[in-house]
C-alpha cells in the first residue's frame, strides 16, 4: 500500500508542477491559416493578393441584393423595384418610391466601396517596399489609384458630400473625420486616374481579362470629366477611347455587330466592352456568404427574373425562376416597343402568359415587363455546387463603347460632325437609320440603349431632368439627386447628413 | 441523494430477508410518526450489522435481534431514532419529521456543502426529482423546476436544444456567450454540447445563479454554471434496474388556415382591392381544398425508452454501470424527423487504502437523427409550406390532364406509390413547396454524434483534515452528417438539377487537469475549510471535413454511394482546423462557520485566457457571501410559524471569455477575391487586413449583488426567496465601426453594459396524513433586463438584431430596452372612412399618411413630425419572460402515486411570422375572415389587398406580436407499486407501472402552434416546429 501511495504521491506532485506554470507563453496560441497584418506585404504574391482585395469590390455593381444596378436601377423612371412585396428590400423600394431615409438607405452601397478604398490605401503605402519589380509595382500602384477613382466616384455619385480617406487612419481619427467638398474628392479622383493612366497597361492577356488597362482608365477619367460638366476634357479623353465611330479605337474597341451578343454569358470581355465586372459560377457560395468577398457571383440575375416561371410551350424560353425586381414601368415599355433593341432588352412575361406559352406569379408592382439582359437562362445554372441562384456568371458592364460613344456625343454639346456619327454608329449597329443628332436625341437614345445596366437615374441627374421625369414617383429637387447618408454614419460622429434626409 | 440511500436500505433489507440467520430474538414493532400515524417503508437495521428489513403498509415489521441489540429506524424526511432491545420482543418507534434541507447536502463546484451552511444561491435538482419526467433532453428536466432559469425549447424536433438563460441575458449574444457553463463530474463541456447526458444517469443538478457561488468558476461562469452529477455506487447488495417507457405522439394542435372556398374569396377580395382581376369566379367548385397540415403531421409518433442500470460495491470498491436507449419519431413529416440515442456509462471508485481513494466517470452517447432541414424558418420546410401553400393545390394529382402536362413531364418530379405526380402549386410559389413530397428530399439522410466525456480522479487524505484532489478529465466528440439530394423538381424555385451525396465529419477533443486541496479545522465553535486549487483548461481542439460528390450515376438513396467512381470535378471537399482556447487558473475558497450560526465564503480566482489581448490576459474574480442564521440565536423565540431561518447576502465578480480566437489581433483575412480573365472561372485570392487590433480586448465583467434568505415555516413549509442585481460591464461584441473606417470585419472590444434584477421565490410543502402523502414545490422567478450603456454617443445598435423576411429589422437594442425588444409601428386603430383617413393631419394641415385607404391601419405618429417614417418606431414588447414559474404537486397513497407538473411564462411577446409576406398569395390563418371590409367591420385586421402601400402587412408592428404568457401541464405520471410482498416472491424488490402524459395541455392565448420558442432572440415564430403530446406506458423493476 505504501508503493502506492508513494507513487500517487508523486504523481499528483508532478501535475502539479508541470501545470503549474501559469505563464503567459501557455496562453499565447499561435494563429493559423491566418498573417499578422504586422508581417504581410513581404513578396509579389502577397502583394497581388492585396491587389485582389482591392479588386473585389467591383462585384458591387452587380453582386449581392444591394448591388448598384438593382438599386440604380428601382429609382429610374424605366423600373420599378418591384420584388416580393412592399417591403422587400426596404432600401430598393425606398429609392423607387423616394421614400428612402437614413435608417433603410442599404449601408452596403457605403460601406463596400470605403473598404476597397481602405484596401486601396492600405496597399499604397505597402507597395513601394516589396521586393518586386519596379514596373509591375508602378502596374500594382497604378491599378489600385484607378480602382480608388472608381469607387470615390461612385460614392460621391450617390452620396455627395463623403469622407475623403487617402491613407490609412490610425484608431483615434476613426471618429474625428468630416466630409469633404466634393470638388476635392473629384479632384482626387481626377489625380488617381490620371497618375495611373500612365503606368496602365494598354492591353491585358486574356489570363488578366478584368484587370484595369489605360482604355478602361480613360474612358472613367472621360466619364468622370463629363459629371463635373467639364466637357472639352470629357471629349477628349472619350474621343481618345472611342477612336473612329464604327470602328476600332487604338485600344482595340469596336461595337458588337449584333445588340444581343452583349448579353451573351460566354461573351465575356468583348471588344465593346470597356470597364467590366467579372463573375463566375465557381466560388460555390451559400447564403452565408451572399454579397461578401468570397461571392463572386452575379445577382441581378437571379433579382430580375420572375416569380415561379414555368415552361409551357416549347418555344417560350427556358428560364429558372427569380424575384422580380427591376420591371420596366409601363412608360418604358412603350418607349421602347417598336426599338430594335426591344427583345433583347425586355423580356415580355405579359405576352408569353397571355398566349399560355409560359406562367409565372406576379410579385410587387408587377407589369409582366422583366428586364432581359439580366434575365437567367437555365443553361447558366451552375452545375457545380453552391446555392445555384446566387452563383451566376453573368459579368456586367460598368462602360462599354456605346456609352462612351453617347458621353463622347454628350460632352461634345450634342453638335458637331462627330457627335452625329457617334450616335449614328450606335444606331446603326441595331439597325436604325440616323436622325439628327441633339441632346434630346442623345438622351432618347442613351435610355434605349442602356436600358437597365443602371445608369439611368445618374443621367437624369446630371442632365437635370430627374425632377420631372421622376416627379410622380415623388422624388423631391434639392433632396433626392443623392442618398442619404447611412444612419450608422453618423452615429458619434462628425459627420453630417445630406439635405433634407434629417 | 435520498433515493440512492433507499435503494440501499432495500437491497440490505432484501439480502437480509433471504438470508438472514436465526436470532435469539423475534422483535416486533411498530413505527409511527409525531402525529400517531403509521409509516410504512421505514427501515429498521439492527445496529452494527448489515441486517435490516422495512415495515409494511401498517408500519408493523418484524426482526430477529440478539436481545441486547439496539435498532435504528429511518426514514426519508425523518430523523433517525434508535433504541435497544433490552430482552422486548416489541418496542414503538416515534420518527419526529425534520427538515429535508438540513442535511440535504449540495454540489457547489469542487466540493459539496451541507445546505444549511450555504451562502449562495444555487436551485438543485436531484434525481427523485427526475425519475418521473419522460426521459428527454437534459435541460427540459430543468424547466419549471429551478427558479432563474429560463428555458424554451429551439424545436419540438426530438432531440433538439434547448435555449438556457440563467438569471436573465448576461451579455449579448455574440458567441454564445449567453449559454451557462456545463460542468458534468468536474468536466467542462462546450456550451451547447449537453445532449449527450442520459437523464437517468443524473444524481443531481445544481444551479449555480449569484455571483458568490459562480465565483469559483470565475473564468467562464458569468452566463451561471449548471453542475451536473452522475450516479454513483454505493457499497451493498448489487442491484439491478430497469426502467422504460413506450408512447405515441401527436400534435397539440394545428392551426386553423383558410379552406379553399375561403381563400378563393379572399384572394379575389385582395386582387380586386390591388386592382387586379378576380382570380376564382367559382369559390364552391373549390370546395374544401387541402388541409396541408394535416399531410404532415401524424398522430402516432412513436417514442420509448429503455434504461437498465447496475449499481454496487464493498468497502474497497463501488461502481454503477447503465445503458439506455432511446427512441423518438417526430410528429412532423415523421419519416425525416426522428432520433435515436443510446448510451452506456461506468462509476467507480476504489479506496486503495484508508487515505487513497481513486476513480472514474466514463459516458458514451451515440446519437442520430434527422430533421426537417428546414425549421422556425420562413424560407420553406414543411411547416412553413403547409401553413403558406395554398389549399386549392391537391397534394397528387389525379388529373390526367394536368398530370400529362409538361411541368410533371419533363421534370423529376416525385410520384406517389400510385404513380401519380404530387401536386405543384401554380399559385404559391417561392421557397414553398408539397411538404408530402419534399419529404422525398431528404429520405436516407442524418446526422450522428458520437460523444465520450469521463475523467479519472484520485484523492488523498495525507493527514487528518487535509484532501488533496486531482483530476483529468476530457471530452472526445465526433459529429456529422450523411446527405443524398437526389435530382428534383419541386416546384419552378424548389429543385436541384443535380443530386449529390454529402458527408461532413468533425471532431472535438477539449481536456482539463484540476489540483486541489482542502483543509478543514474545528477550533471551539469555528469551523473553517480552505480549499486552493489550480486548473488548467484546452477546448476548441475542432477540426472536420466535408466532402461531396455530384451527379451520381443514381437517383436513390438507397443506392447512393461515394464508390461510385467520379471525375474529379464532380467530387468537392473542404476542410477545417479551429484554434484552440485555452485557460488557466488558480483559485482558493474560504468557508466559515461559527456555530454554524454565522456563515462566510469568501472565494477569489484568476483566470489566464487565450482569448485576450496581451495588455489583458489575466482576470481576477473576488467574490464574497455571508450568511446569518437567524433562528439558531439565543434571542429567537421557538414558534410554530418560523421554525428556523437563514439569512443570506453576498456580492462578487465574474467574467466571460466567450468569443472568437485572435479577436485582439489585426489580421490579414483572406475571401476578398476577384474572377480574371476571359474564361470567367479562375477565381484569384484576395488578403486584406480586417480590423483594427485591440491589445486591450479583456474579460467582460459581471458583478452580482444577491440577498435571500431561506425559511422552514409552519412545520411544512420551505421558502427561499432571492433578490439579485446583476450587471455586465465591458460587455465583448464586434465594434461597430463607422463604415467609412473600410474595415471588413469588426474588431473586438468590451462595449456595452447590461442590467438584470430579479426576484425568485421557491417554496416547498410536503405534508403526511396517515398513508397520504402530498407534497408541493414551486417557484416564481422575476426577470428585468436592460442594457444601460452601449458606447459613448451610441443609443442604439443593429448588431445581433433579429429580422424578418423583408421588413428588416424586428427587434433593436437600445439602452434603457430590454436586449433585442422587439421594434416597429404602433397602431391605433383602422380607418374606417376616407374621412378619417382625411382628419388624420399634421400641423401643416397635410395627410400624415397619404396613402391610407379605408380599411388600412393607423400608424402612431410617435415623434410628432407629422408624417409616418420609421422614425415613428418604438419598443413594442420584449421576447424575454418577465415570469416564469413551476409547480409540481406529488401524492402518494398506499401503492399510488401520482404527479403533476405544470410550468409557464408570462410578460413576453411573441412575434407570429408564420406568413410570408412577399408571396402575394400564401394562405391566411382564419383570423384573416374577421378583416376590415367595411366601415364598422374591423379595428385590428386590416383590408386585404395586394397593393398595400400602406405597409399593413409589410411593416414590422404590434399586429404581428402577441402575448406569449402560457402555462403548460408538462407532465402527469399516475403509477401503481406493487405489494412488495408479492414482488418479493418473483425475486424482485419493487416493480412499479405508471402512466404518463406529456404537453397534456396549454393555456395561451398565441395563436402559433406554440408559445414557447427559444433561440438567441426567442420568441420569433417563423412557423415553429411544436412540441408534441405523448402518452406514455412505463415500468419500473428493481432486483
Amino acid at each position: 500500500m505504501k508503493t502506492i501511495n508513494i507513487k500517487l504521491l508523486s504523481f499528483v506532485t508532478a501535475t502539479v508542477i508541470t501545470l503549474g506554470s501559469c505563464s503567459k507563453e501557455y496562453l499565447e496560441v499561435e494563429p493559423k491559416g491566418t498573417n499578422l497584418e504586422s508581417n504581410y506585404y513581404q513578396n509579389q504574391e502577397q502583394a497581388f493578393a492585396g491587389l485582389v482585395a482591392v479588386y473585389d469590390v467591383m462585384r458591387k455593381n452587380s453582386g449581392g441584393f444591394e448591388n448598384m444596378i438593382t438599386m440604380m436601377n428601382a429609382g429610374s423612371d424605366d423600373h420599378y423595384a418591384g420584388g416580393g412585396g412592399a417591403s422587400d428590400g426596404a432600401g430598393i423600394q425606398g429609392f423607387s418610391n423616394y421614400s428612402i431615409t437614413a435608417n433603410i438607405m442599404p449601408s452596403s452601397l457605403w460601406n463596400d466601396h470605403y473598404q476597397g478604398i481602405f484596401r486601396a490605401n492600405y496597399l499604397l503605402t505597402k507597395l513601394s517596399s516589396v521586393p518586386m519589380d519596379a514596373a509591375l509595382i508602378d502596374r500594382y500602384t497604378a491599378e489600385t489609384k484607378a480602382l480608388r477613382a472608381n469607387y470615390y466616384f461612385n460614392l460621391v455619385r450617390m452620396f455627395k458630400n463623403i469622407p475623403l480617406i487617402t491613407v490609412p487612419m490610425s484608431t483615434s481619427e476613426f471618429y474625428t473625420v468630416v466630409q469633404s467638398a466634393p470638388t476635392a474628392v473629384y479632384a482626387q479622383i481626377e489625380k488617381d486616374l490620371t497618375e495611373a493612366i500612365t503606368n496602365l497597361p494598354t492591353t491585358v492577356s486574356t489570363s488578366e481579362s478584368a484587370r484595369f488597362t489605360k482604355g478602361a482608365a480613360r474612358a472613367l477619367l472621360g466619364k468622370v470629366y463629363l459629371y463635373q460638366n467639364k466637357n472639352t476634357q470629357a471629349a477628349a479623353e472619350l474621343a481618345a477611347v472611342n477612336g473612329t465611330p464604327g470602328g476600332t479605337s487604338q485600344y482595340g474597341y469596336r461595337l458588337l455587330t449584333n445588340f444581343g451578343d452583349l448579353w451573351t454569358v460566354n461573351n465575356k470581355f468583348n471588344t465593346e466592352s470597356i470597364l467590366e465586372v467579372a463573375h463566375t459560377n465557381a466560388s460555390s457560395i451559400g447564403w452565408e456568404n451572399w454579397g461578401n468577398g468570397i461571392d463572386e457571383g452575379n445577382s441581378t440575375n437571379v433579382m430580375c427574373g420572375p416569380r415561379t416561371y414555368s415552361k409551357i410551350a416549347s418555344d417560350a424560353p427556358d428560364l429558372p425562376s427569380g424575384w422580380s425586381f427591376n420591371v420596366f414601368t409601363q412608360d418604358f415599355y412603350d418607349f421602347i416597343k417598336l426599338d430594335p433593341r426591344f427583345a433583347t432588352t425586355v423580356l415580355d412575361m405579359k405576352d408569353l402568359q397571355a398566349r399560355g406559352k409560359a406562367s409565372y406569379i406576379g410579385g410587387y408592382q408587377d407589369t409582366g415587363y422583366f428586364l432581359n439582359k439580366f434575365i437567367p437562362r437555365r443553361s447558366d445554372v451552375t452545375t457545380g455546387t453552391g446555392e445555384p441562384v446566387l452563383n451566376y456568371r453573368q459579368n456586367s458592364y460598368v462602360i462599354r463603347l456605346a456609352d462612351s460613344y453617347l458621353m463622347e456625343a454628350e460632352a461634345l454639346g450634342g453638335t458637331g460632325a462627330r457627335a452625329q456619327a457617334l450616335l449614328d454608329a450606335v444606331r446603326a449597329r441595331v439597325g436604325l437609320a440616323s436622325t439628327p443628332v441633339s441632346l434630346a436625341a442623345i438622351k432618347a437614345e442613351r435610355r434605349a440603349e442602356l436600358a437597365g445596366e443602371g445608369h439611368r437615374f445618374f443621367d437624369l441627374v446630371r442632365w437635370g431632368d430627374a425632377a420631372t421625369k421622376l416627379a410622380s414617383r415623388g422624388f423631391k429637387a434639392g433632396k433626392n439627386e443623392v442618398f442619404p447618408i447611412p444612419y450608422k454614419e453618423l452615429q458619434n460622429t462628425k459627420l453630417v447628413q445630406n439635405p433634407g434626409y434629417n | 441523494m435520498k433515493l440512492t440511500k433507499l435503494f440501499i436500505f432495500c437491497f440490505l433489507s432484501l439480502f437480509f430477508t433471504i438470508y438472514g440467520q436465526a436470532q435469539d430474538l423475534v422483535v416486533k414493532g411498530k413505527v409511527y410518526d409525531e402525529s400517531g400515524l403509521s409509516i410504512p417503508g421505514a427501515t429498521v437495521l439492527l445496529k452494527g450489522t448489515n441486517k435490516a428489513t422495512t415495515t409494511d403498509f401498517d408500519g408493523a415489521f418484524e426482526i430477529k435481534s440478539p436481545s441486547k441489540g439496539i435498532l435504528v429506524v429511518s426514514f426519508i424526511g425523518y430523523t433517525t431514532v434508535q433504541q435497544s432491545v433490552n430482552g422486548k420482543n416489541s418496542l414503538t418507534f416515534r420518527l419526529k419529521s425534520q427538515s429535508q434541507d438540513l442535511n440535504e447536502v449540495v454540489v457547489v463546484g469542487y466540493g459539496t456543502q451541507k445546505k444549511s451552511v450555504v451562502t449562495g444561491a444555487i436551485s438543485s435538482v436531484k434525481a427523485k426529482d427526475l425519475e418521473k419526467v419522460p426521459n428527454g433532453r437534459i435541460e427540459q428536466t430543468l424547466q419549471g423546476r429551478v427558479s432563474g432559469v429560463t428555458i424554451a425549447a429551439q424545436s419540438g424536433q426530438p432531440g433538439a436544444a434547448s435555449t438556457v438563460r440563467v438569471r436573465g441575458l448576461t451579455t449579448f449574444d455574440t458567441y454564445g456567450g449567453n449559454n451557462p457553463l456545463w460542468v458534468v463530474d468536474g468536466v467542462i463541456v462546450d456550451s451547447g454540447g449537453i445532449g449527450f447526458v442520459n437523464q437517468s444517469d443524473i444524481e443531481s443538478i445544481e444551479v449555480l445563479k449569484d455571483a458568490a457561488s459562480l465565483a469559483i468558476y470565475g473564468a467562464r461562469a458569468a452566463s451561471g454554471v449548471i453542475l451536473v452529477t452522475t450516479k454513483k455506487g454505493k457499497s451493498g447488495k448489487i442491484s439491478v434496474n430497469y426502467t422504460g417507457f413506450t408512447g405515441v405522439s401527436a400534435p397539440e394542435k394545428t392551426l386553423k388556415l383558410l379552406n379553399a372556398t375561403q381563400y378563393g374569396a379572399l384572394m379575389n377580395e385582395k386582387s380586386v382591392a390591388g386592382g387586379g382581376p378576380i382570380l376564382y369566379s367559382d369559390l364552391t367548385a373549390l370546395g374544401k381544398g387541402t388541409d396541408w397540415q394535416k399531410q404532415i403531421f401524424s398522430n402516432d409518433a412513436q417514442r420509448s425508452n429503455h434504461e437498465v442500470s447496475f449499481s454496487g460495491g464493498n468497502d474497497i470498491s463501488t461502481f454503477f454501470a447503465s445503458f439506455s436507449v432511446q427512441d423518438q419519431q417526430g410528429i412532423v413529416s415523421k419519416p425525416i424527423s426522428n432520433f435515436n440515442k443510446k448510451s452506456i456509462r461506468l462509476n467507480s471508485t476504489h479506496n486503495l487504502s484508508k487515505k487513497i481513494q481513486i476513480g472514474q466517470t466514463l459516458g458514451y452517447t451515440h446519437q442520430k437523427g434527422v430533421g426537417l432541414g428546414n425549421t422556425n424558418s420562413e424560407f420553406g420546410g414543411p411547416l412553413s409550406s403547409a401553413l403558406n401553400l395554398d389549399p386549392i393545390t391537391p397534394v397528387v394529382i389525379t388529373d390526367p390532364i394536368v398530370s400529362n402536362s409538361s411541368i410533371y413531364t419533363s421534370n423529376p418530379v416525385f410520384r406517389d406509390a400510385n404513380g401519380n405526380p404530387y401536386g405543384i402549386s401554380s399559385i404559391v410559389g417561392q421557397e414553398m413547396s408539397n411538404p408530402v413530397a419534399y419529404v422525398n428530399t431528404r429520405l436516407g439522410n442524418y446526422n450522428w454524434s458520437d460523444d465520450f466525456i469521463g475523467n479519472v480522479f484520485a484523492e488523498i487524505k495525507p493527514i487528518e483534515n487535509l484532501k488533496i484532489r486531482s483530476s483529468m478529465g476530457g471530452k472526445i466528440a465526433y459529429w456529422g452528417d450523411e446527405a443524398f439530394t437526389p435530382k428534383f423538381y419541386l416546384s419552378p424555385t424548389v429543385l436541384s438539377s443535380q443530386n449529390s451525396l454529402t458527408r461532413a465529419t468533425n471532431q472535438t477533443f477539449a481536456w482539463n487537469i484540476e489540483n486541489t486541496a482542502s483543509y478543514t479545522k474545528n477550533i471551539g465553535s469555528h469551523d473553517f475549510t480552505v480549499l486552493v486549487g489550480q486548473g488548467v483548461y484546452i477546448d476548441n481542439n475542432t477540426r472536420g471535413s466535408y466532402v461531396a460528390h455530384t451527379n451520381l450515376p443514381v437517383n436513390d438513396y438507397r443506392e447512393a454511394s461515394f464508390n461510385f467512381p467520379l471525375p474529379t470535378a464532380q467530387r468537392v471537399g473542404a476542410s477545417y482546423t479551429s484554434q484552440e482556447h485555452r485557460v488557466t487558473s488558480l483559485f482558493s475558497r474560504l468557508n466559515y462557520s461559527f456555530n454554524e450560526k454565522y456563515l462566510f465564503t469568501g472565494i477569489i480566482r484568476r483566470d489566464g485566457s487565450s482569448n485576450f489581448g496581451p495588455n489583458n490576459k489575466f482576470g481576477i474574480f473576488p467574490s464574497f457571501s455571508t450568511g446569518w442564521v437567524v433562528s439558531k440565536e439565543g434571542f429567537w423565540k421557538e414558534n410554530k410559524i418560523v421554525n428556523s431561518l437563514k439569512i443570506r447576502g453576498g456580492y462578487g465578480v465574474v467574467g466571460n471569455d466567450a468569443i472568437a480566437a485572435n479577436g485582439f489581433l489585426a489580421l490579414i483575412d483572406g475571401g476578398r477575391n476577384y474572377t480574371f480573365g476571359s474564361a470567367g472561372s479562375t477565381i484569384s485570392s484576395g488578403n486584406s487586413p480586417s480590423a483594427p487590433a485591440n491589445p486591450d480586448l479583456k474579460w467582460e465583467e459581471t458583478s452580482q449583488f444577491n440577498v435571500g434568505f431561506d425559511a422552514k415555516l409552519f412545520n411544512d413549509l420551505n421558502l427561499t426567496v432571492e433578490y439579485y442585481n446583476k450587471k455586465t460591464i465591458g460587455i465583448l461584441q464586434y465594434v461597430d465601426l463607422p463604415g467609412y473606417v473600410g474595415a471588413t470585419g469588426s474588431p473586438l472590444g468590451n462595449v456595452a453594459d447590461m442590467e438584470n434584477k430579479g426576484i425568485e421565490v421557491e417554496l416547498g410543502y410536503r405534508k403526511k396524513m396517515g398513508e397520504f402523502n402530498f407534497s408541493a414545490n414551486g417557484n416564481v422567478s422575476y426577470l428585468k433586463n436592460e442594457v444601460t450603456f452601449l458606447g459613448q454617443g451610441k443609443e442604439f445598435i443593429t448588431n445581433g438584431v433579429a429580422g424578418f423576411q423583408s421588413m428588416g429589422e424586428i427587434t433593436r437594442t437600445q439602452v434603457g430596452q430590454s436586449y433585442n425588444s422587439f421594434y416597429g409601428f404602433k397602431t391605433a386603430g383602422i380607418f374606417q372612412t376616407q374621412d378619417e383617413v382625411n382628419a388624420y393631419t399634421n400641423a401643416a394641415g397635410g395627410l400624415i399618411q397619404p396613402n391610407a385607404r379605408p380599411g388600412d391601419f393607423r400608424w402612431t405618429d410617435t415623434n410628432g413630425d407629422g408624417t409616418i417614417t420609421n422614425d415613428d418606431k418604438q419598443f413594442l414588447g420584449s421576447p424575454l419572460p418577465k415570469f416564469t414559474f413551476g409547480l409540481t404537486l406529488n401524492l402518494d397513497y398506499k401503492g399510488f402515486d401520482l404527479m403533476a407538473f405544470a410550468q409557464g411564462a408570462t410578460g413576453n411577446h411573441i412575434f407570429q411570422g408564420i406568413r410570408r409576406l412577399d408571396i402575394l398569395n400564401a394562405n391566411y390563418q382564419t383570423e384573416a375572415l374577421s378583416r376590415w371590409t367595411g366601415p364598422g367591420t374591423s379595428t385590428t385586421y386590416p383590408r386585404l389587398t395586394n397593393n398595400d402601400t400602406n405597409g399593413n402587412f409589410g411593416n414590422s408592428s404590434d399586429f404581428y406580436l402577441e402575448k406569449g404568457d402560457y402555462i403548460r401541464l408538462k407532465v402527469v405520471q399516475l403509477g401503481y407499486t406493487l405489494p412488495s410482498s408479492f414482488v418479493n416472491k418473483v425475486g424482485a424488490q419493487k416493480v412499479r407501472f405508471y402512466v404518463t402524459g406529456e404537453n397534456l395541455l396549454t393555456l395561451t392565448k398565441y395563436t402559433g402552434f406554440d408559445p414557447e420558442i427559444g433561440g438567441n432572440i426567442m420568441g420569433v415564430d417563423r412557423g415553429y416546429y411544436p412540441q408534441a403530446r405523448t402518452f406514455m406506458f412505463g415500468a419500473n423493476v428493481q432486483f
